[in-house]
């Protein structure tokens, strides 16, 4: 197999960015999974085929009961999750350096060399 | 007959707002052009150096996935159908970790790594295939393509539907037509033209001349604008409606309206031309109740008239509903002078019918064709009020008005009458119902929701399934949102980001929804229009507290949508042609210069051409936006998830499981042709919408077809997915 030999020769070692990138793909997309099988069930149940009396609907907060307990409670879950995911579980791995991005650091430093050598004579 | 004066307040703010949008873009734009003067060209033009922090980063990603449709269609559909949105939008509570979290730093990373650009640029490059690479150019540009016609389309259409009533525009816009006049390819929209020239002009200028930059900053000026106006409109629905639950419980007590057509009696003979407009409202006495009419479609009336037949209308159904407006208590003004005298029945020579046609057909209005139900015998003569453009196998609901009654036998019919091509059929003169939810009260605050056209309702269960499958999952397969993910400055810049966008959307979506639930209540009976609520309701509340200007501002909000999503998508479709095909393909070496002349022209070009396109764009606008969406989705989502997370896959299971996706996907919508008579009526295998058919299809075929092939080789495996250790 192309994917393993590698790693068997000792001189690489499998990228901490791919693995953590990875594993992070698969805490969210269960994320997305968790909210699914919350959100469509229980609006489907609480929220369809039901009798509604006019004028006499239960809410919460002034929404229909079913869209609390099946859109806006797992809405607001899911932000405070993604919070979480965002400033404790995501890795603030480094993604490199673009070849163009080199070439303009390099370029920068070789002007700025230059311009402090153009000072030093300067003075 | 009355006109709505504030719509024409919040009209003219909103000409002033559009006037004062293209001075700031165009400024932008210049500052963008600095930028592009002490970068590499390529990578700024297209990519913005990859430098883009937290808010620009977050902002144009946020305003380029919400189209115009956010702030024109979804209201509307809010409007129409109730409470059930909240379902059918429910999965943005995920969209921003799952269209930035799931590929996003690993693309990014992979992007750098190869000195990528473009998507193509990542594909071609990560297989080392130019195959590979040119394939998804054409697949990008195939779909982009249709996608850009039908989004200057659209933003041609919302800028008309907020210049409605501005006088400079209409007397400009009749300028327009009469120069027009003469030449067939203009069609006889003389407004719409208008619109689409000025919209296509500043969105290509300004989007040929900054690039990346331009369009990123301009989405976070337009990002901005957006949380603002439903941020601002939200405290004063709720506060014009009595709260939130007053708003649930008055929908609750609602029905669906009837439409249908009526008789409009003058108290007087009309003296000059007149003209009942589109939403003016009308009375009508019956016993000791009085029924409440909205007109639906604009009626000339001729000098002498006092009976005007034909007039298609829209009776408001819901009792308190009804007492509401008769009280005053919402901004309905009847037309004084006039009354409906009979709705809907068989006398009234005016009704739809629906036209169907094997080849693609133009009628014009008022020219007599042939309506025969039943085989040989019976039948009328009619004719369409407006023109009809039909595709080959399309078949569409028209208004008709009936010329002759009790037609015999087909012989009988003078050939020059008869339209071979075009088939008329279900004729209808009666007030038509919802297929589901008619005189049933809590339709609007329960699912599935109150559907016109379709008996099941709006949401059903498959439906709500396949849509909290489609915002989350296959966003994250569009190239407009991968290219944004290739250009943010670090991983710390993509955390912030995310929550950025996160809040960003709960600060959107939720309040839209609790919006325009209020707007069903505040301002009845826009389903004749449903598309205007926005401006619409923007212009009834900030009139309320003597803030025309914020009105104007918030009518903006659609147009700085649909703008930000178009000039993505130009961008898109000149990168793959500059980069991806003459740059990767035919001439490596371009000087810097040669590629910056190329780029500009490629953009000035392409935008040029959709827009030219765009004079006459096809039909079926929100199908084709979503055909395309999805049809991404299912080509590229699974090639790119692949080869950014599995070390084995190889360049042909990714090319065979992007083809088995764009196949499957298309099958669908071909089986739609023979199945419901209509492309983009697709067929739904399992009741599930063809994206979720693709993408099973495509993750599936091209994991097997990886396997099945040859391993990649060793030195790309290595290159992007090991890294030397350190000593």
């Amino acid at each position: 197999m192309a994917s393993s030999p590698p790693s068997s020769s000792g001189e690489f070692e499998l990228d901490p960015v791919f693995l953590n990138s990875r594993r992070e793909a698969v805490v969210i997309f269960g994320l997305w999974f968790l909210c699914f099988i919350w959100a469509v069930p229980v609006s489907y149940m609480m929220g369809y085929g039901q009798e509604v009396v006019p004028g006499n609907v239960p809410t919460v907060f002034g929404m229909p009961t079913w869209i609390f307990w099946g859109i806006v409670c797992p809405w607001l879950a899911a932000d405070v999750v993604t919070t979480w995911l965002c400033f404790c579980y995501i890795k603030n791995d480094d993604l490199g350096v673009a070849p163009e991005e080199l070439a303009e650091a390099t370029a920068a430093g070789h002007e700025s060399t230059a311009g402090n050598a153009t000072t030093k004579e300067g003075v | 007959m009355t006109t709505s004066f504030l719509l024409a307040d919040g009209s003219n703010a909103a000409l002033i707002t559009f006037l004062i949008y293209t001075l700031a873009v165009f400024g932008i734009a210049a500052l963008s052009n600095q930028l592009l003067k002490s970068k590499s060209f390529m990578s700024e033009y297209f990519l913005g150096s990859r430098g883009l922090g937290v808010w620009a980063f977050a902002l144009t990603f946020a305003a380029t996935s919400s189209s115009g449709g956010s702030f024109t269609g979804f209201p509307a559909k809010i409007y129409t159908h109730g409470w059930v949105l909240a379902l059918w939008i429910g999965s943005y509570m995920v969209v921003p970790i799952c269209t930035m979290g799931l590929i996003g730093k690993r693309l990014n990373q992979v992007a750098r790594a190869s000195g990528a650009i473009t998507i193509p640029d990542v594909l071609r490059d990560r297989f080392n295939s130019a195959r590979f690479g040119l394939l998804t150019v054409v697949l990008i540009v195939f779909f982009m393509s249709f996608n850009l016609v039908a989004q200057f389309k659209a933003g041609a259409l919302i800028l008309k539907v907020l210049l409605n009533d501005v006088d400079i525009f209409k007397s400009f816009s009749l300028s327009v037509a009469e120069w027009a006049s003469g030449v067939g390819f203009f069609g006889s929209d003389s407004q719409y033209l208008v619109c689409l020239l000025f919209f296509g002009v500043a969105v290509i200028a300004y989007t040929t001349y900054g690039g990346f930059h331009a369009v990123v900053w301009t989405d976070v000026m337009q990002g901005v604008v957006m949380v603002v106006g439903v941020l601002i409109l939200l405290p004063l629905a709720l506060n014009a409606v009595g709260g939130l639950d007053r708003a649930t419980q008055e929908m609750s007590k609602m029905t669906p309206p009837m439409r249908g057509y009526g008789v409009v009696q003058l108290e007087g003979a009309a003296t000059e031309i007149a003209q009942l407009d589109k939403e003016d409202w009308l009375k009508m006495s019956d016993g000791d109740s009085t029924r409440v009419f909205r007109v639906a479609a604009a009626k000339t009336i001729n000098p002498g008239t006092k009976t005007v037949y034909g007039v298609e209308l829209l009776e408001i159904t819901t009792p308190s509903e009804i007492e509401r407006i008769l009280a005053g208590e919402t901004p309905s003004e009847f037309v004084e002078g006039a009354a409906v005298t009979r709705f809907s029945d068989p006398g009234i020579r005016y009704g739809t019918a629906t036209v169907s046609t094997s080849s693609a057909i133009t009628i014009s209005p008022y020219s007599p064709q042939v309506f025969l139900p039943t085989g040989n015998t019976g039948g009328e003569i009619v004719q369409v009020v407006e023109e009809v453009r039909l595709s080959a196998g399309e078949a569409k609901s028209v208004r008709i008005e009936i010329l002759k009654i009790s037609l015999h036998l087909r012989d009988e019919v003078d050939p020059e009458m008869a339209n071979p091509e075009a088939v008329f059929s279900d004729l209808s003169t009666k007030a038509v119902s919802y297929e589901y939810g008619a005189d049933t009260p809590g339709v609007y605050v329960s699912g599935p929701g109150p559907s016109a056209t379709d008996s099941v309702g709006f949401l059903s269960l498959s439906v709500a399934i396949s849509f909290f499958f489609m915002w989350a999952i296959s966003g994250s397969g569009q190239p407009s949102n991968m290219v944004r993910l290739m250009a943010f400055k670090d991983a710390m810049t993509l955390r912030r980001a995310i929550f950025t966008v996160a809040l960003y959307y709960t600060c959107i979506y939720v309040p839209l929804v609790f919006i325009f639930c209020c707007a069903r209540v505040l301002v009845p009976g826009m389903e004749a229009e449903p598309d205007r609520i926005m401006p619409e309701i923007a212009v009834y509340l900030t009139s309320g507290i003597g803030a025309a200007w914020l009105g104007g501002l918030l009518i903006a909000a659609p147009f700085a949508a649909v703008m930000s999503t178009v000039d993505s998508f130009l961008l898109m479709i000149s990168s793959a042609m500059v980069r991806d095909i003459y740059q990767r393909n035919i001439s490596p070496d371009a000087s810097e210069g040669t590629i910056k002349k190329l780029s500009y022209l490629c953009t000035l070009v392409v935008g040029t051409g959709a827009m030219i396109v765009a004079v006459n764009p096809p039909n079926f606008l929100q199908d084709i936006i979503v055909y395309v969406g999805s049809g991404l989705a299912a080509c590229f989502l699974a090639p790119v998830v692949f080869l950014l997370y599995w070390p084995r896959s190889n360049v042909q299971g990714s090319t065979i499981g992007m083809l088995a996706g764009f196949s499957a996907h298309f099958a669908m919508y071909v089986m739609g042709a023979f199945f419901n008579d209509s492309f983009f009526r697709p067929y739904r295998l399992l009741d599930f919408d063809p994206i979720i058919i693709g993408l099973v299809v495509s993750f599936t075929v091209t994991y097997f077809a990886t396997l099945a092939t040859p391993a990649p080789p060793q030195e790309l495996v290595r290159k992007y997915f090991y890294r030397r250790v350190e000593s």
